[in-house]
């Protein structure tokens, strides 16, 4: 068996509409955690909606392998439940179910039956020890009424809770405060280990430090331009993307 | 009973005598089926049954329920429901027979009655002849603008033929917080009609539900029902009406509150069964300061119809009143909101709010949603807002990116759009009885 998450030439459009994703290739080996930069628009959130079964996008050419297996016929309740997970740009806000019966019913899902109570506690806690939260956040409506940061750092806790083998985290880091960010971090470096591959997105090297990546890639255009280690994502701080952009156009 | 089944005035006399009634309601009995006979169905073409068609309805061919005077068991289902609903007292009918009728020995003692319709007539004849019709009769709508006189067809129909009902009394000052409860099993495959009536006295307080439920699947049947509540001077109820009646079923229900000064009512509608099922509830605030919350619930699947219509009529000033109705539908069923806000000219300081809102689950479900306003008084707060839109497809992905089926997602989204009607509802084992009535409709 791969054990990777592997985007093979992978076009695809908004489902009759606008193509986004212009053949984008990447591997993140299980184990890893690999970062992805790029200017507004480039199609990064697209590319993360994408792997986890958002079904307003049609994959035009290519492939998504999940440990050497296609999950591209796969509804997205049916890749979470094998070990994918999305924390999203923007959560959604959900009146009417808590915070941890919401989480109660996904773990019970990815199980297939009834969730030890014991266990499905202990892991509450544990997380909300590592993001140094409090107990108030679970009985709270699903993101409903969340500040910008809370939505984020909740996101990181349903990880921490489903223990997903494959994460993708778009933009986690947007909108925390550095002492949020720092306890984000923990969060994912507390999932770090040789059953574990991240990707995270995000505009800002300052996350980089906290999380230090496995490999860094550019995306312009729907497509993967450059790649390297995280020297790159120092040089990107630096310079900006115009460089890059002037790669990916003398490539094509 | 061995009568005559078709619908008639002679068989409105026989059920009259048979069930040994005084002369007086028998004559009211015929004036109500003098207004069915005269009167037409209404159509679509009665501006408020526009978007619900009840010419298939076999409202005349089916023979009248009636009480068989059989002992019968209480049905499981209703078992269940007793066992869950943590009540004080209770009546269960099997068709149009009283089974079994409790009320705990306190509220006895403090007279409040519970009993049959006919019972109630026998022993408090004067409490029951000053109330029954009072607030819903076989006459027109309440408040509709073009008062069409075929809206009064089928509570003609209900007052000319019911065969039975219920009544609570709440004495004067009489207080008491855990729900009565009411169970109506309809076995189907006939007409049923019954009334209920519910008097609060002066500053009592009471709380009552009433539930209907049948087989899931049934011949074709039709069930009536008239609720009118009188809310006395400082008197509160809270009250419930719980449809989930089988596929078959076409139900209409019709309710009016009469409200004293500083009366107040609590009312909530669930109708999430039926093949076809319109509920009009009706509150009139005549008394200065009274006030009237109208929740309702609604979920169809299927090629389930709903339809609701809801009047708060201001009569007296200072008065509150606020309806919010939530509803979903599913597949290619059907739901339809109506509802007005009518203030009279010395209806002063009147507040009255009116929300509906609907989720629509699939392409093929549709809501129509009218809400109307006629205010006469110039110092008046009112509002009124309606909307209707899909599952947002973002919401239902990200659910089911974190591993629940789509059945769940969607579960916890129509959970989601009632929510803040179900947190108002401070019974908790009915509030987790619905949930779980939500939950099951979802899945199917
Ligand atoms: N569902 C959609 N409908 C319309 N346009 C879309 C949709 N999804 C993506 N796009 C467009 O595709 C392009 C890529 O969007 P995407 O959100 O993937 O960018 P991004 O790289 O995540 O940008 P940012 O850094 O601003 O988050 C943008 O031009 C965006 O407007
Ligand atoms: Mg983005």
């Amino acid at each position: 068996m791969v054990n990777q998450l592997e985007i093979r030439n992978l076009h695809a459009r908004i489902v009759d509409g606008e193509t986004i994703l212009n053949g984008v290739n990447l591997i993140v080996p299980k184990g890893q955690i690999h970062a992805i930069m790029g200017p507004n628009g480039a199609g990064k959130s697209t590319l993360g909606k994408i792997i986890a079964g958002d079904p307003s996008y049609e994959i035009t050419k290519g492939d998504i392998l999940m440990d050497g297996e296609s999950i591209l016929e796969m509804e997205a309740d049916e890749r979470a439940r094998k070990g994918l997970f999305l924390a999203f740009q923007y959560p959604v806000e959900v009146p009417g179910v808590s915070n941890a019966n919401f989480l109660r019913l996904a773990l019970q899902a990815k199980q297939g039956g009834e969730v030890n109570m014991m266990e499905f506690y202990g892991k509450l806690q544990k997380a909300l020890k590592t993001l140094e939260w409090d107990e108030s956040i679970l009985t709270r409506y699903l993101n409903d009424g969340f500040s910008g940061g809370e939505k984020k750092r909740n996101e990181i806790m349903h990880m921490m809770v489903l223990e997903p083998t494959y994460a993708i985290m778009d933009e986690t880091d947007s909108g925390l405060d550095i002492d949020a960010l720092k306890v984000v971090a923990k969060g994912v470096n507390a999932m770090r280990g040789p059953n574990f591959g991240a990707l995270l997105i995000t505009h800002y090297q300052r996350l980089l430090n906290y999380i230090v990546p496995d490999a860094v890639h550019v995306m312009i255009d729907g497509r993967i331009v450059t790649s390297g280690g995280p020297e790159l994502a120092l040089r990107l701080e630096e310079q900006g993307y115009d460089w890059v952009k002037e790669l990916a156009a003398t490539a094509s | 009973m061995e009568l005559t089944s078709t619908l008639s005035r002679d068989l409105i006399l026989q059920v009259s005598s048979k069930l040994g009634e005084p002369d007086w309601l028998r004559a009211k009995r015929l004036l109500a089926w003098e207004t069915f006979a005269r009167l037409p169905y209404p159509t679509p073409r009665t501006e408020e049954w526009k978007y619900t068609d009840i010419t298939e309805v076999p409202f005349e061919e089916l023979s009248l329920e009636l009480p068989t005077g059989q002992p019968r068991a209480i049905p499981q289902a209703v078992q269940d429901r007793l066992a869950q609903a943590q009540l004080s007292g209770y009546a269960v009918f099997v068709g149009a027979d009283l089974v079994h009728v409790e009320l705990p020995e306190a509220l006895r003692e403090q007279g409040v009655i519970l009993c049959s319709l006919h019972e109630a007539m026998a022993r408090h004849p004067r409490l029951v002849e000053e109330n029954l019709f009072r607030a819903v009769n076989w006459s027109d709508l309440v408040g509709t603008q073009q008062n069409r006189p075929e809206n009064s067809k089928i509570p003609a129909l209900n007052a000319a033929l019911f065969t039975h009902g219920v009544f609570l009394y709440i004495p004067r000052n009489v207080e008491f917080s855990k729900p009565i409860g009411v169970f109506k099993y309809l076995e189907g495959g006939q007409l049923s009609a019954s009334r209920t009536l519910i008097v609060g006295d002066v500053n009592s307080q009471a709380v009552y539900i009433e539930e209907y439920i049948s087989p899931a699947k049934v011949a074709p049947s039709v069930n009536t029902s008239s609720t009118e509540i009188i809310v006395g001077d400082g008197a509160k109820v809270r009250h419930a009406h719980i449809q989930l009646l089988g596929q078959g079923f076409y139900h209409f229900h019709r309710q009016r509150a009469h409200l004293q000064r500083d009366a107040a009512l609590n009312d909530l509608v669930v109708n999430m069964g039926a093949s076809l099922s319109r509920a009009e509830v009706q509150s009139e605030m005549l008394g200065p300061g009274s006030s009237s919350e109208m929740l309702g619930l609604y979920f169809t699947t299927g090629l389930e119809h709903v339809d609701h219509y809801t009047l708060q009529h201001h009569v007296a000033d200072h008065a509150y009143s606020d309806v919010l109705y939530k509803g979903a539908a599913k597949d290619q069923s059907r739901t339809v909101y109506a509802g007005l806000i009518k203030v009279e000219p010395g209806a002063q300081k009147t507040d009255a709010y009116q929300t509906n809102r609907n989720l629509l689950l699939s392409a093929d479900a549709r809501s129509d949603s009218v809400p109307q306003l006629e205010i006469g008084a110039n110092d008046v707060k009112c509002s009124h807002g309606s909307s209707t839109a899909p599952v947002a497809p973002e919401e239902l992905f990200y659910l089911m990116s974190r591993g629940l089926p789509r059945h769940m997602a969607q579960q916890i989204l129509v959970k989601g759009h009632m929510t803040d009607v179900l947190t108002r509802i401070p019974i908790e084992p009915l509030r987790q009885y619905i949930e779980s009535i939500i939950e099951e409709k979802v899945r199917v």
